[in-house]
């Protein structure tokens, strides 16, 4: 008896916590202030957001998720508090969860925290666990309102491989430079230990192929340089990242050749990725570009067989138009273009690519709240070992050489 | 007759592009704390998406309007940006942890009072706007 009312209340205080943060996130957003915290002389600033998709498919199941029956578990949110305690210091950390099919599974993690010291304008310092300034959108790429898209291009910002680019523990230096009437130059360099995720893409294929994931290490250098020219809207820039990676895990299955339980090594020999891209606003126009390569091999080694040379590299670009309409509606189409350098089923068509044409319409509710219909046309599923969207573990009876996708999307912040 | 029509018309012109004048016009000012005259558009800009910290030998904090006239010119004329891309920038630095959310203020005389008393900071108002208790910056 007394294991039911502990339960009861339990569940009760649970509920009543969660009704009360939904009920400060409901009046933030109505009273469209942000609850800032005094402390001493200083101010915290406290930011949320939230996002519930929806995704119907017309064959194939994507993103884990049983889309070909509509699926609603795909959920985002985050918050984060951040203060400048003094006028070159400023702290702040955010914490991020998500549900999306079987990615996720509602694991909270710290998303990035770090001491930020501005020397100058041209030269500061993070340390802690920072964002990763790679392309144009891979530190931002969680907030669903910074965006026309319910789903940014999938070729090169796969939702499955969120972890493995988005944020490093160590350091950065960054700063921007004036070239008067050249523009502006941002820059960021980079090194710490990269971010894995146990509950993304790699570890849920790898584990239905039955070879699992016991652990993951690596770290990250790179740099990042955009330039903001004297073209009144116009910014271009490029990244590029080195990585290594220290993937350790078993076997479960006999179709690979190795005894049951046969321990592997995965060691990336190089894992480099570059990027190239553009941003244009003019008037009511929003154009954006980017290229990315990742050039990505690696050895596979077990205690039973030879070494097994690995291949994961691709390319990805994407090119997106936007316009709005007026202050509640704007519409956009983006074309992302993914390819797969060597797919392991070489003979299929399929496998080597994924092409996905994409019309949006986004409806601004209010200044927080956004609601967005978008549809998809895909052509190819890509490899099976590139985390991509489709997995055979949610397709056993086998893919469909395209794919149509209906997604709603909401999301709301402060 | 025809003279009075052109006259009416050349008054109701004027009266018009004067209107619209007022309309677009903002002035910046800034904290007594803030050490410099004048400001380029360029610094400007850069002050407020935050890429910059620093005027003459000090640091700046913006300030922006929520809306209005003076919003919407300095928007257009300084930032290059729309109210809602504007609004996207900032998010973008906040939920990165590489910036903050600036603060914004309902109206002229709320940000010329708010400049007035915090060390550093910078604003614009509309040009007509009592701002005896700041100083008021040349845009070079």
């Amino acid at each position: 008896m007394s294991e039911i009312r502990e339960f009861i209340f339990v569940r009760l205080t649970k509920v009543l916590f969660a009704l009360g943060c939904a009920g400060m996130f409901v009046s933030a957003l109505q009273a469209q202030q942000i609850p800032d915290l005094k402390v001493g002389n200083d101010t915290v600033q406290f930011h949320a957001f939230a996002s519930q998709g929806f995704a119907y498919t017309n064959d194939n199941n994507y993103l884990t998720m049983n889309t070909s029956n509509g699926s609603a578990a795909f959920t985002e949110f985050g918050f984060n508090a951040s203060m400048q305690v003094t006028n070159k210091l400023r702290v702040g950390a955010q914490m991020y969860d998500r549900n999306i099919g079987q990615l996720g599974g509602w694991h909270p993690t710290f998303d990035w925290g770090y001491a930020d010291y501005r020397f100058n304008d041209w030269f500061g310092i993070r340390a802690g666990k920072v964002k990763t300034a790679l392309g144009l959108f891979n530190d931002t790429q969680d907030t669903e309102a910074l965006y026309t898209w319910a789903l940014l291009p999938q070729s090169v910002y796969p939702i499955d491989l969120r972890s493995n680019n988005i944020a490093h523990t160590g350091g950065d230096v960054y700063g921007s430079l004036s070239l008067h009437k050249a523009g502006t130059v941002g820059y960021t360099a980079y090194i710490g230990a990269r971010s894995f995720d146990p509950y993304g893409g790699y570890n849920y294929f790898s584990a239905n192929l039955g070879i699992p994931i016991v652990s993951n290490s690596g770290r990250a250098a790179g740099t990042d340089v955009r330039w903001t020219t004297p073209v009144t809207g116009l910014m271009v820039g490029g990244s590029f990242m080195d990585q290594t990676q220290d993937r350790k895990g078993y076997y479960t299955t006999l179709a690979l050749g190795a005894p049951l339980g046969t321990p592997y090594s995965f060691v990336a020999n190089p894992q480099r990725t570059s990027a190239a891209y553009g941003d244009y606003t003019r008037g009511n126009w929003h154009l954006n570009a980017e290229f990315r390569r990742d050039h990505y091999i690696g050895d596979i080694s077990t205690t039973f067989g030879p070494v097994f040379p690995w291949n994961g590299s691709d390319k990805a670009w994407f090119v997106s138009a936007a316009y709005r309409i007026n202050k509640h509606l704007e519409l956009g189409a983006y074309h992302s273009h993914y390819t797969v350098d060597a797919p392991f089923i070489a003979t299929d068509p399929n496998s080597n690519h994924i092409y996905d044409e994409v019309a949006t319409a986004r409806v601004d509710v209010t200044s927080w709240w956004d609601v967005k219909i978008e549809g998809h046309f895909m052509n190819g599923y890509g490899d099976m070992f590139s985390a991509h969207g489709f997995y055979v573990a949610n397709n056993p009876q086998g893919m469909k050489p395209s794919t149509d996708m209906l997604v709603i999307r909401t999301g709301v912040n402060f | 007759m025809r003279r009075l029509n052109h006259l009416f018309a050349a008054a109701a012109l004027s009266a018009l592009l004067g209107v619209a004048a007022n309309a677009g016009e903002f002035k910046v000012i800034a904290n007594s704390s803030v050490d410099t005259a004048a400001v380029s558009l360029d610094d400007l800009k850069s002050v407020f998406l935050e890429t910059k910290m620093e005027l003459g030998s000090g640091h700046v904090v913006p300030v922006l309007e929520k809306s209005g006239p003076a919003h919407e010119a300095f928007l257009k004329d300084c930032l290059g940006k729309s109210d809602s891309a504007l609004s996207t920038y900032y998010r973008s630095l906040v939920f990165t942890g590489k910036g903050s959310m600036p603060k914004a203020l309902g109206s002229d005389a709320d940000v010329v009072e708010y400049v007035a008393k915090t060390k550093g900071a910078i604003g614009y108002v509309a040009a007509s706007a009592a701002a005896a208790s700041v100083k008021t910056l040349e845009v070079k």
